[in-house]
């Protein structure tokens, strides 16, 4: 909305006072030359970029504080985003770029027929974007890939019946949007509105070009699915830290954990539904038991020398701190070695499962809150940015914009250009780290 | 910073011997106050000047309206500098001698007296370890001592204004603290302690410390407050400091806390756990409704739980819920109540459901039999809950 | 050169502005002020706005008082009697930082003032000043409405955890802190581009008023810092929605992220406060003493040092919060260093009234209350930023009375004296000065009652945000409750005064102080486009054309006799050059 405020104030206030007479329409009344406006707006909008900038780089921040604490949980779980959708993605962005651009050259040189056709093609990509997105995100929560609150995933039963479809529910409000506007399309022809038709006829492309978007992230997200499994040798050591973490730590002892993993194991392997095969721990399990038990060994065995150290200052019945310490260390090697073996019949009471589940909230669970946040509020920025191109558009047909005032055009392309940039860091950031 | 201490103990001070600060009763206290005399006479030196020009101006070069000014100088540039660079000399200096002080207040000392803090909504319990709790921090005279400090909700800290000593304390991590007393607490009178005993019990409202300014058992003492917002009763969680001079005078106190003693009664040791241990923060026995459910209606009651089932308040009940506090909530509450596993002990739980069913209203007394096997489930309970301790101390604790 | 007789020359003055000029009366009803673009109404809307949300907050920090003056709590009684007083001070708290303090200065004075120093007929985005403006509103709705809902109890700064586990409705308050910020983004946004752009001929950087510089300053934090809040509260917002486990320690987040991403803001949001005071300090100094400020360029670049250093020294509300030995050492160092831009300008508004010609009016008062004050709440950060002190003096009454000294007694003090000084020029009245010194007074002696105990409450190691506290504080609780009590009464002295002045008040003309600012150009108050043409651009601060009329109670401006001789006078060639608007 701001960016409305930002690229639109000079141009709109053109029907305002003419109090001087050789102000041409499009100048605000408070300045005294077209260039005072541009140069006005384009600092404005600068300054709206750097804001933006600094908005995001919060998120920055907490990306790289919780991916320095725990560099493996990051590595592990940017397994389960597909790089195939994020790279489509990609491309569609840096082109709509390049044709937001072409639109800026297109309004500096009067083209109107050209202005509006690549402003129509930067929304087309940025429905399809959206689209891409819808397939990812659906896919994700239906399978408890959520923050940390609300995750529910569960290696042995990555598709858990009985959730509702998230697709259905993120694709309705578009549908719905784009039956308005091919219903508005045909009104306009029948009443012959020449202006409305020819803002609805590229709306209908745009709004069309979502559902292209959807069938490419569905065709993908299928094929991805395959490549999932191919990946696995190749990173196989980074699925090691991962599983250690995100499945180990489940509570569960050893030995039922490698029942579970063989179970899963084989069932992945007999394959009737590829797409169901998204979790990549799953072949990686031999390798990460074989590597496992001597560490936790190895563990085992440093505590212990230390254990007696430490015992023998416990000795004092004052010295609880010394105790509670050796405590706490012993917990704190389990939780690195990934070898917690709390049996569920010792501890009685429901949280000590609660706590099981913890372990992989608390690890993956952060992971997903960062990428929703970070593509959240970058996909936010998209639908705002649908908002003023589709402003813009309604102005292109009206042809607006001329060489002395294409104001507008130009901080909106500023701006897509920035959310472009946004998306070109968050893309290796989130999906290419392991 | 524009007075000195003896002017204000004039207008401040009319009863109590200190007056700036509190009684300086730790090794950091004379650092401190030194560098705050520092400080302050500094700013005095800037301020006096600053002050004084700033009214003698005002009436020097009042004028009436329509005269112009004597001078017209834009600028001075060695003025300016010089003023710009002289008082950060100052400033190093402040600089450096706080952080140096800080430095050595940071440094542990090895072999430091270790004394374990939980800070809770709202309440303190020292683990002075041997499964001995108590609100009070009891701590040696010039023996270095070291708070490991946890927090089992929010953030908290920890802050004994005689010691001039201050520390968060941030649930998920432990923070450390110390500081190495240097002024012993005295004891009162037997017989002043018993007029007191008998007074507060006539009054049946627990222990008065700021009115008494001496502990249950007759110490004096110094406060211990939270200075991090903590919620609705952050301004009385405060306990107590009793600081005591020699080491046998201490174990014999922590002695006296460690254990139920054979002769006295489960409910009445319950009754004193329920004092101690921060119940009474948020159950009242009277059946006025405080942050939990009052105990008053409690024991063999049909109780309806938050998710929409119900369950009897029972031993096993009570006991879990003192465990594990968030599993069965009672409808109308907040899951607010830390989790004492590992701090209380088998006995101790015993006890307080002993307690327990003394003022509920739902509880007839059986046949003897029946409190036999309780204590006998109590036993069995042990074994379950000891290993576990370990687990719940190192979960709070993994992120550092 | 004495008072009656005007030296000869050409005697400029613009008289008076006729109704249809008056920005003020230039069109009726209600939704021409509602839909006004025209930034004075819009500062004006926006002082009544914040004089409103300071009353409010106002009455809330008496309630403060009003429950201290007993150990066990005098005001509010009950179970739920710290509860009630834990909501009052949150609100009083968060009331006064987003809703008053940061708004105060630079959108009700500023926006007023910025254009009209400036010579431009308007800022360069009034849409967007408008919809600062509603922002403001909605963010303010969402606070009322968080108190009716179920009340704010987390203090202002949303410390987590227990922002993401209290019950309170922290996501209503947090919202409107969001949108808050939009709001001072918005308004910062703003005056850069104006001040950057709308600058006519002749107003070059360094002829700009110190109050246009400390507004940049501002603004520069304004743009930089804000959006860094709007994250951290969106990040709470979901974290107290979706637990996504960032900040919160159950989900293997940790707390202190969340202090520093909030102080990240909060920490330069507290020179948004007091840097604009410095400007309207500055500007009053000068022109209440008619004397040429001191040092303009050291003052002008200390205000961009203090910008751009407040955003290094977060970290010294953490001294005890447990962060490592180093970094904690290096917060220290940074925040010594912030202290020195802040002493140039004592010593430099020191230095201009040294021989000036002080007329002891109103907006003078202030000024110097101001100097005395908040040198006070400046010399107490060093206690504060000393690492060793801090360690006793953190999250006490020390610290409660050092940034009061420093909020109320710098930024409230000045923009009392702002707005009396302006108040001629924004309404075109003259109020009481009899009434205005009296009301300075008792504020002054009010303050001082209510925050000196304060500093020996903290030594003393009463902790803030007690609703009750052991008996030995009392006295000085006592102290501070009466202080308050006076204060109150101080600032309603200054408020009638003002509103007196609209009703009773004798018409003011266009230059009543002898200002050599723009602002004192243009009729009192200015007419809507401010200039009939682009103004004459002069040294803000050069005194001696500006000359007493005793026979019509006012000062002008008294361009001496020209000579015909080129290059006499050039400062003001090109502005000539410049008139053919």
């Amino acid at each position: 909305m701001s960016t409305i405020e930002a690229g639109a104030e000079s141009a709109s206030d053109a029907h305002g006072h003419d109090h001087d007479h050789d102000h041409p329409p499009f100048l605000a009344h408070h300045f005294d030359t077209p260039e005072q406006q541009f140069d006005s707006g384009k600092l404005g909008i600068w300054l709206f970029l750097v804001t933006e900038i600094l908005f995001f780089s919060g998120m920055f921040c907490a990306y790289a504080i919780f991916r320095m604490l725990r560099p493996d949980v990051f590595e592990g779980c940017s397994q389960f985003l597909n790089t195939k959708l994020g790279a489509i993605n990609t491309g569609v962005l840096l082109f709509s770029s390049l044709t937001m651009a072409w639109a800026v050259r297109c309004s500096q040189i009067e083209q109107h027929k050209g202005l509006v056709a690549m402003l129509a093609t930067t929304l087309s990509c940025a429905m399809m974007f959206l689209g891409v997105k819808a397939i990812e995100y659906s896919h994700k929560f239906g399978m408890g890939l959520l923050p940390a609150g609300l995750y529910f995933y569960n290696p042995d039963n990555p598709h858990p019946e009985g959730q509702p479809n998230y697709l259905l529910y993120i694709c309705a409000p578009f549908a719905l949007i784009a039956i308005g506007v091919i219903i508005w399309l045909v009104m306009s022809i029948i009443n012959g509105n020449k202006f409305h038709t020819a803002i609805a006829k590229p709306l209908t492309v745009v709004c069309l070009s979502f559902f292209i978007g959807i069938g490419l992230g569905m065709l993908l997200e299928s094929e991805g699915a395959e490549s999932h499994a191919e990946h696995h040798g190749a990173v196989g050591h980074h699925d090691e830290d991962h599983a250690a973490d995100g499945d180990h730590a489940h509570g569960d002892e050893h030995a039922a954990a490698e029942g579970d993993h063989d179970a899963e194991h084989g069932d992945e392997h007999e394959g009737e539904n590829p797409s169901e095969a998204d979790s990549p721990e799953a072949s990686a399990v031999p390798a990460e038991i074989a590597a496992t038990e001597p560490e936790g060994t190895v563990e085992a065995g440093t505590t212990e020398s230390e254990t007696g150290l430490l015992e023998r200052l416990a000795t004092d019945e004052t010295n609880s701190g010394v105790r509670s310490e050796l405590e706490a260390r012993q917990r704190q090697a389990e939780v690195a070695g990934s070898a917690v073996v709390t049996d569920a019949d010792q501890v009685s009471g429901a949280i000590a499962s609660v706590e099981g589940e913890v372990l992989t909230q608390r690890q993956a669970g952060v992971f997903f809150s960062i990428y929703y946040c970070m593509t959240g509020i970058h996909a936010i920025h998209i639908l705002a940015g649908i908002g003023v191109l589709v402003w813009l558009l309604v102005r292109a047909v009206r042809q607006d914009f001329n060489p002395q005032y294409f104001g507008p055009v130009d901080y909106v392309g500023l701006y897509w250009h920035l959310v472009d940039l946004i998306w070109i860091y968050l893309f290796p950031l989130l999906y290419l780290i392991r | 910073m524009f007075a000195n201490s003896t002017t204000w103990s004039l207008l401040a001070d009319y009863t109590e011997e200190y007056a700036w600060f509190p009684e300086a009763a730790s090794t950091f206290a004379n650092d401190i106050d030194w560098l705050f005399w520092f400080i302050s006479i500094v700013c005095l030196v800037f301020f006096i000047p600053i002050a004084g020009a700033l009214f003698y101006f005002a009436v020097k070069y009042n004028k009436p309206k329509g005269e112009k000014a004597e001078s017209n100088t834009s600028h001075n540039t060695p003025l300016e500098l010089a003023w710009s660079i002289g008082p950060s000399f100052f400033l190093v200096g402040m600089f450096v001698l706080g952080a140096k002080s800080y430095l050595d207040h940071r440094t542990v000392p090895d072999g430091a007296y270790d004394v374990g803090v939980q800070a809770f909504k709202w309440g303190w319990t020292m683990d002075y370890g041997r499964g001995t709790f108590h609100p009070e921090l009891h701590i040696l005279l010039d023996e270095p001592t070291k708070l490991s400090m946890r927090s089992s909700d929010v953030i908290h800290s920890l802050y004994v204004p005689a010691f001039r000593a201050k520390k968060d304390i941030v649930p998920g991590r432990y923070n450390y603290m110390w500081f190495k007393p240097t002024v012993a607490s005295t004891k009162v009178s037997d017989q002043r302690l018993q007029k007191a005993k008998t007074k507060m019990e006539g009054l049946g409202q627990g222990w008065d410390y700021d009115e008494l300014q001496f502990t249950p058992d007759g110490y004096s003492f110094f406060d211990l407050y939270c200075t991090e917002y903590c919620g609705k009763n952050h301004s009385e969680m405060q306990t107590v400091v009793v600081v005591h001079e020699t080491l046998d005078d201490l174990n014999a106190w922590i002695k006296k806390y460690s254990k139920r003693g054979p002769d006295v009664d489960p409910a009445t040791y319950g009754e004193a756990l329920y004092e101690r241990r921060g119940c009474a923060g948020c159950h009242s026995v009277d059946g006025s409704k405080r942050v939990g459910p009052s105990f008053q209606e409690s024991y063999g009651n049909q109780r309806p739980l938050a998710n929409g089932e119900s369950v009897l308040a029972d031993e096993n009940y009570i006991r879990e819920s003192i465990l594990y506090p968030k599993e069965k909530v009672v409808a109308g509450y907040q899951p607010a109540m830390p989790s004492y596993k590992g701090q209380l002990s088998d006995d101790d739980i015993y006890c307080l459901i002993e307690y327990l069913k003394t003022v509920s209203d739902y509880y007839t007394p059986e046949e003897p039999a029946a409190e036999e096997q309780a204590s006998e489930d109590a036993t069995v309970g042990a074994d379950e809950v000891e290993p576990s301790e370990e687990n719940e101390e190192g979960t709070d604790e993994s992120v550092d | 050169m004495s008072t009656g007789s005007l030296p000869a020359g050409e005697i400029r003055d613009p008289g008076f502005p006729t109704r249809s000029e008056n920005y003020l009366t230039n069109s009726k009803g209600i939704l021409s002020w509602l839909f006004t673009l025209d930034h004075k109404r819009i500062g004006v809307m926006y002082l009544v706005g914040v004089v409103a949300a300071f009353a409010f907050a106002g009455v809330l920090a008496l309630m403060i008082r009003l429950h201290l003056l007993q150990p066990e709590g005098a005001l509010f009684k009950g179970a739920e009697a710290n509860n009630q007083y834990n909501q009052v001070f949150t609100l009083h708290g968060a009331i006064m930082v987003f809703l008053f303090i940061i708004p105060s200065i630079p959108a009700a004075l500023g926006n007023f003032l910025v254009p009209v120093m400036l010579g431009a007929k308007d800022v360069a985005f009034p849409r967007m000043n408008l919809s600062s403006f509603y922002l403001w509103v909605f963010g303010a709705i969402f606070f009322i409405g968080a108190l009716f809902a179920s009340g704010l109890d987390t203090g202002w700064t949303f410390y987590t955890p227990y922002s993401t586990t209290t019950d309170t409705s922290v996501i209503l308050a947090t919202t409107g802190a969001f949108i808050l910020g939009f709001s001072s983004i918005f308004t910062g946004l703003n005056f850069i581009v104006t001040i950057n752009t709308m600058r006519p001929p002749g107003m070059t950087w360094f002829r700009m008023p110190l109050f246009l510089w400390a507004t940049y300053s501002t603004s520069i934090i304004q743009v930089l810092a804000t959006p860094v809040l709007g994250i951290t509260l969106l990040l709470l917002i979901a974290e107290r929605t979706m637990h996504i486990g960032i900040f919160d320690p159950e989900f293997n987040g940790d707390p202190v992220t969340f202090q520093h991403f909030f102080w990240f803001y909060s920490h330069p949001a507290v020179y948004i406060m007091i840097l604009p005071a410095f400007g309207v300090i500055s500007d009053l100094i000068s022109v209440h003493s008619h004397k040429r400020i001191f040092g303009y360029r050291f003052i002008a670049y200390s205000s961009i040092a203090i910008a751009l250093l407040g955003f290094l020294v977060w970290g010294h509300h953490m001294f005890t919060a447990g962060m490592g030995s180093l970094t904690t050492i290096i917060f220290s160092a940074l925040t010594f260093t912030v202290s020195v831009p802040s002493a140039i300008k004592v010593f430099n508004w020191l230095a201009t009234m040294y021989k000036g010609s002080i007329s002891l009016t109103t907006p003078m008062c202030y000024a110097i209350s101001f100097i005395f004050l908040f040198t006070i709440g400046g010399l107490t950060g060093l206690h504060l930023g000393t690492l060793a002190t801090d360690q006793h003096l953190h999250d006490t009454y020390f610290v409660v009375a050092h940034f009061h000294y420093v909020m109320v007694g710098g930024t409230l003090v000045a923009f009392l004296g702002g707005l009396f000084h302006w108040w001629p020029k924004m309404f075109g009245k003259l109020y009481s000065e009899l009434g205005g010194r009296i009301s300075c007074g008792i504020i002054f002696v009010g303050f001082n009652l209510t925050f000196l105990p304060q500093f020996v409450l903290g030594s003393r190691g009463m902790p803030r945000r007690y609703a009750t506290y052991d008996p030995e504080f009392a006295f000085l609780h006592q102290m501070s409750t009466v202080g308050a009590l006076l204060l109150g009464v101080g600032l309603l002295c200054a408020l009638i005064v003002l509103l007196h002045s609209l009703f009773r008040g004798k018409r003011a003309p266009a230059n009543p102080w002898g200002g050599a600012t723009l602002e004192w150009h243009c009729t009192s108050p200015p007419p809507f486009y401010n200039f009939e043409r682009a103004p004459i651009v002069g040294d803000p601060y050069d005194f001696t054309p500006v000359e007493w009329d005793a026979e019509n109670d006012r000062y002008v401006t008294v361009e001496p006799e020209r000579e015909i001789v080129p290059d006499k006078q050039p400062e003001t060639a090109p502005a000539h050059a410049s008139g053919d608007h």
